[in-house]
């Protein structure tokens, strides 16, 4: 046995184990979903009596959520799409090709993103206001493309980095303009980047709470999670619904994640063959 | 590096406006009250026990107009006075909002509206105005009361061969009943959360009465407060006490008062705990797990000589008018509706909250609702609703110390007296 | 000093950096059309249009906000007056603290999901399995994630159990001052390990397999290959996780600590975000909140372009 070989079979035992630790969770606030009230607090832990839906079915009526969930996977979609469009194009820009200013560019944007939410909710709010995008579509999908974009061009310029510049001469050599390159060879070859920021970028939208709460203050306006946060009172009394309106919650990234997540390591595996 | 990203901003700055002079005109997409919609914010529309009583209030309001559009908002509560003053600094927010009395609203009352002019009529009917007033001025109309009862759980007083009717009414007659509540029945004297440092501010207002004099209590209230005096000192080395005797539960500095602290008396793994009125940790609460006929409240052990045990209690939540709104008295008028009789009476029988119209009949609730209404003509403002916020988190954070033997009662007590100067 | 000066080796041979070129379209690309000389910016306009209206402005006038006044002073220039109140508010110092913590406790939360995405692009046996578990804490809300924490951390909880049948003692986690802020960054790296585990899977993806499987066939260490041909080829991917890192630690953290803390014991557990929400929604003092926040931010910039020039001269020395 290789010693590669050994080391992967003894590093497996702390990963089963860490792999029940993470699915734990929700295991535990499946069960929580399915106490009453009463059962809860007198023991968390212990199994529910039964598989009661009840507050799957509360939180899914006591918040508006089949709007509210239309609602986020309209604006997510809309974000996602745009943040991946502008991140890779600035990515690309940024990570392979020289022009006058990038540096101050690429500073701009590394300096947003460390940007704390809190300094600029006040202006952010008002500028919002004042353009009149306050409570509608366009401004909370705008919102969210500038609140994750710095994070989405950074890791794309890191990632674009990576690509042998080679590749990128040969295609300029074979004639292509340089949205020619972004289009043929760049956006193909980010394939695993896009798809992880992507996901990455779709949960931060979907579990965001408090810019949607600050930009769409109307009720039916609504996304998910904030539908989902406002189950809990001041004093979160009800926690079983509110976990049945968290699993609700996590379901839709789960399933997205679940989807995308082979097409990601694809590529990663392929090399390493003979195991 | 900062010069240049704001370089970078003055180039992009001017493209910027471009854009927006583009967009919908200057007009406020704020809720006005012209257009026949008022917005509420609050946290508790949204909770299952609430809904008969915002549907009570609704329908009081539609009554007197039948024309004006009401839409509440529920607000995650952690979030709810981040949101608040977000709102009142770029001017677009509800035209309704709700407090909590006290530090809360006074921190505010620039963004409301005075409605003394349009509440006079409430006026009797209601208690606990002085939480939702500030220099002369009333901001918003109470809804409940929020006070600091010691609860007991008779079963366990029966167990342990004591009188349930009869609690102590001394300190020392207590701690020989706590004595021998843990020796028959193993619970603990008190079920004490103190994670987020307000387990002290319970117990301060809890007990205070029975430690402080009539006169020292009144002067506290007033703002004069001799935070070195032996009687407050007293308090605070009865925490520490309590503590060191092991009066309390395990962990109380990791325990969290919502909804552990509560959980262990509901669970019967504690004898007496200082708990709310209104909201949770409350009798309708504690009812549902021991009955309501083991749920008993009793007044402060008398510590010192002179002391007059009362109840404290303040205003809990009201609602205010912001300073906007386009049609104050149409505003004024919702607030009205949020606190008629018909809607508190539904507050009170669905939410279990002690509703702060006087005048709703609370004695079918069982034994405890009737002692806590029994008290209230006695009752007076609690002792650490006088505080400022900033008195009240070094307070928390110093309880935590005492409780851990990291600092003195004396150190403490200075710290707190130069905080509150 | 950004990378995009830097060049960045495409790794051969562990250890011998290529250097290598960008495509000019600048000056020096003297045959090329106008358009294509332009479309550098082009490709860039919407992400900075974007950056610069929606989060640079803002922040302009976010950190101008800072110098004005709370309360009674609302609206009035106050010059430095909040920042005096801070560096004397023994609560922002500790805060202050507790960054410098996470920032020594920063490889540790990279360390974790690199590791883990190494065995599983090594192909553990269940890596598959792995590979979609390990997201799950990643997709539950902080909230709830806090929630069962403070349950298994209870002072008479599992976790205390577990150590009390080896026969230690019962630990405080989230009540002892000097271990609580151990606890919540523990909670916080379980919960969102899953995250930097995707963008390390990603950049496996730029890795060269033949490399791998040319140290096998040498017959080279599990720590030898990670050393040598993971960590060289992976570093944009490191730096990149570090630097996001970061940030999770310093802004995300709100809803663990809010749930599991409080801030306390004994305001132990006080991070600047915390503080922020604090004095911006409970005590009424905006200003103040915005002068934290600036701090905050001025030192995320520090040390996150420090952290970015660090790694990019280990990298090269490498």
């Amino acid at each position: 046995m290789s010693p590669l070989r050994a080391g992967r079979w003894l590093a497996a035992i702390p990963m089963a184990a860490l792999a029940i630790a993470t699915v734990y969770p929700m295991v535990f606030t499946a069960n929580v979903a399915m106490k009453t009230r009463h059962e809860y607090v007198l023991d968390r832990f212990a199994p529910a009596e039964g598989l009661r839906w009840d507050a799957f079915a509360t939180a899914w009526a006591s918040a508006d959520m089949g709007r509210y969930l239309a609602n986020s996977i309209l604006v997510v979609t809309g974000s996602v799409a745009l943040l991946l469009l502008f991140g890779s194009m600035a990515g690309f820009a940024l990570s392979q090709l020289r022009f006058r200013g990038s540096r101050l560019l690429f500073l701009a944007v590394l300096s947003a993103l460390f940007i704390p939410f809190q300094v600029i909710m006040v202006p952010l709010a008002r500028t919002m206001g004042q353009a009149g995008l306050i409570d509608t579509y366009p401004g909370l999908i705008l919102a969210y493309t500038a609140q994750f974009l710095p994070f989405t061009v950074f890791l794309m310029t890191s990632y674009y980095s990576g690509i042998p510049p080679e590749i990128i001469d040969a295609a300029r050599i074979d004639g292509n303009s340089v949205y020619g390159v972004y289009g043929r060879i760049m956006l193909p070859l980010g394939r695993p980047a896009l798809l992880s920021v992507g996901i990455l970028n779709a949960l931060f939208c979907w579990n965001d709470v408090l810019i949607a709460l600050l930009l769409m203050p109307s009720a039916e306006h609504r996304t998910l999670m904030v539908g989902v946060t406002s189950l809990r009172g001041q004093y979160s009394a009800d926690i079983p619904t509110f976990a049945g309106g968290v699993l609700i919650a996590a379901v839709p990234v789960l399933v997205l994640y679940l989807c995308f997540q082979r097409q990601i390591t694809a590529g990663v595996t392929a090399g390493a063959t003979k195991g | 590096m900062k010069r240049r990203a704001l370089w970078s901003t003055a180039l992009i700055a001017p493209l910027a406006l471009y854009g927006c002079g583009s967009a919908a005109g200057p007009e406020s997409s704020g809720g006005g009250g012209e257009g026949g919609t008022l917005v509420v914010w609050d946290w508790k529309s949204g909770d299952e026990t609430a809904k008969s009583y915002i549907e009570a209030a609704k329908a009081d309001f539609a009554a007197k107009h039948p024309d004006v559009e009401v839409e509440f908002v529920a607000q995650p509560f952690d979030q709810y006075y981040n949101l608040l003053g977000t709102a009142i600094q770029s001017g677009e927010g509800p035209d309704v909002m709700l407090f909590n009395g006290g530090g809360q609203l006074r921190d505010r009352t620039d963004a409301l509206l005075p409605l003394e002019e349009f509440l006079a009529e409430d006026m009797e009917r209601l208690a606990g105005w002085e939480a939702f007033s500030a220099d002369g001025h009333v901001y918003a109309a109470p809804v409940t009361l929020q006070g600091h009862p010691i609860y007991y759980n008779k079963a366990l007083y029966a167990e342990a061969g004591l009188d349930p009717e009869a609690p102590a009414a001394t300190w020392e007659a207590f701690l020989a009943d706590c004595e021998q509540l843990t020796e028959v029945t193993g619970a603990d004297c008190f079920a004490l959360g103190n994670k987020e440092g307000i387990g002290i501010q319970f117990f301060l207002s809890g007990l205070g009465s029975g430690v402080l004099t009539p006169a020292e209590y009144d002067a506290w209230i007033a703002g004069d407060r001799d935070w070195v005096s032996p009687n407050v000192k007293r308090i605070f080395e009865l925490w520490a006490e309590t503590e060191q005797a092991g009066l309390n539960n395990d962990g109380v500095n990791s325990t969290a008062m919502f909804n552990d602290e509560f959980a262990i008396f509901d669970a019967g793994d504690a004898a007496h705990v200082i708990g709310l009125m209104s909201d949770v940790g409350h009798w309708k609460d504690f009812s549902e797990f021991l009955g309501a006929e083991n749920v008993g409240v009793m007044p402060a052990p008398v510590v010192t000589a002179g002391a007059e045990p009362s109840l404290p209690y303040d205003g809990g939540i009201g609602y205010g008018v912001a300073e906007w709104t386009e049609d104050p008295a149409l505003a004024a008028d919702l607030v009205r509706s949020l606190s008629s009789a018909t809607a508190l009476e539904a507050f009170y029988a669905d939410a279990g909250a002690i509703a702060a119209d006087t005048t709703i009949d609370a004695s079918s609730s069982g034994p405890a609702t009737a002692e806590i209404v029994d008290m209230l003509p006695t009752g007076k403002p609690a002792l650490h609703v006088a505080l400022s916020a900033e008195t009240l988190e070094l307070m928390g954070r110093l309880s935590q110390q005492l409780l851990s033997g990291s600092v003195t009662v004396d150190d403490a007590l200075a710290q707190l007296a130069e905080s509150d100067a | 000093m950004p990378p995009l000066a830097t060049p960045v080796r495409t790794p051969v041979r562990p250890g011998t950096p290529t250097p290598r070129r960008r495509v000019r379209s600048g000056r020096g690309a003297a045959g090329r059309s106008r358009a294509e000389r332009l479309a550098p910016y082009v490709l860039v306009a919407p992400a900075a249009l974007i950056i610069g209206v929606f989060r640079l402005y803002p922040l302009a006038l976010g950190v101008n906000f800072s110098f004005t006044g709370d309360g009674d002073r609302n609206g009035q220039a106050v010059g430095l007056d909040n920042y005096a109140a801070l560096f004397e508010d023994p609560l922002f110092l500790a805060s202050m603290r507790n960054v410098g913590l996470l920032v020594l406790l920063l490889p540790v939360a990279v360390l974790i999901p690199g590791l883990l995405a190494t065995f599983i692009y090594l192909r553990v046996p269940g890596h598959r399995v792995y590979r979609s578990v390990y997201f799950f804490p990643a997709v539950l809300s902080p909230v709830i994630i806090g929630a069962i924490f403070n349950l298994l951390l209870a002072f008479d909880g599992p976790a205390n159990a577990l150590l009390g049948t080896v026969g230690l003692g019962p630990v405080d986690w989230l009540g002892d001052p000097d271990i609580a802020m151990f606890a919540v960054v523990g909670v916080h790296i379980w919960a969102t390990f899953g995250m930097a585990l995707v963008v390390f899977l990603a950049g496996f993806a730029t890795l060269d397999a033949s490399l791998i499987d040319a140290a096998r066939v040498d017959g080279a260490s599990l720590p030898r290959v990670v050393r040598h041909v993971i960590v060289p080829g992976l570093s944009r991917t490191i730096q990149f996780v570090v630097v996001t890192t970061m940030i999770g630690m310093l802004t995300s953290m709100f809803g663990l600590l809010y749930v599991m803390t409080g801030g306390g014991p004994e305001g132990s557990t006080y991070l600047p975000e915390y503080y922020i929400w604090f004095q911006q929604g409970q005590m009424g003092r905006p200003a103040l909140a915005s002068a934290a926040s600036t701090v905050l931010f001025g030192v995320m910039l520090v040390v996150g372009l420090g952290q970015i020039a660090v790694l990019r001269r280990a990298g090269r020395e490498d």
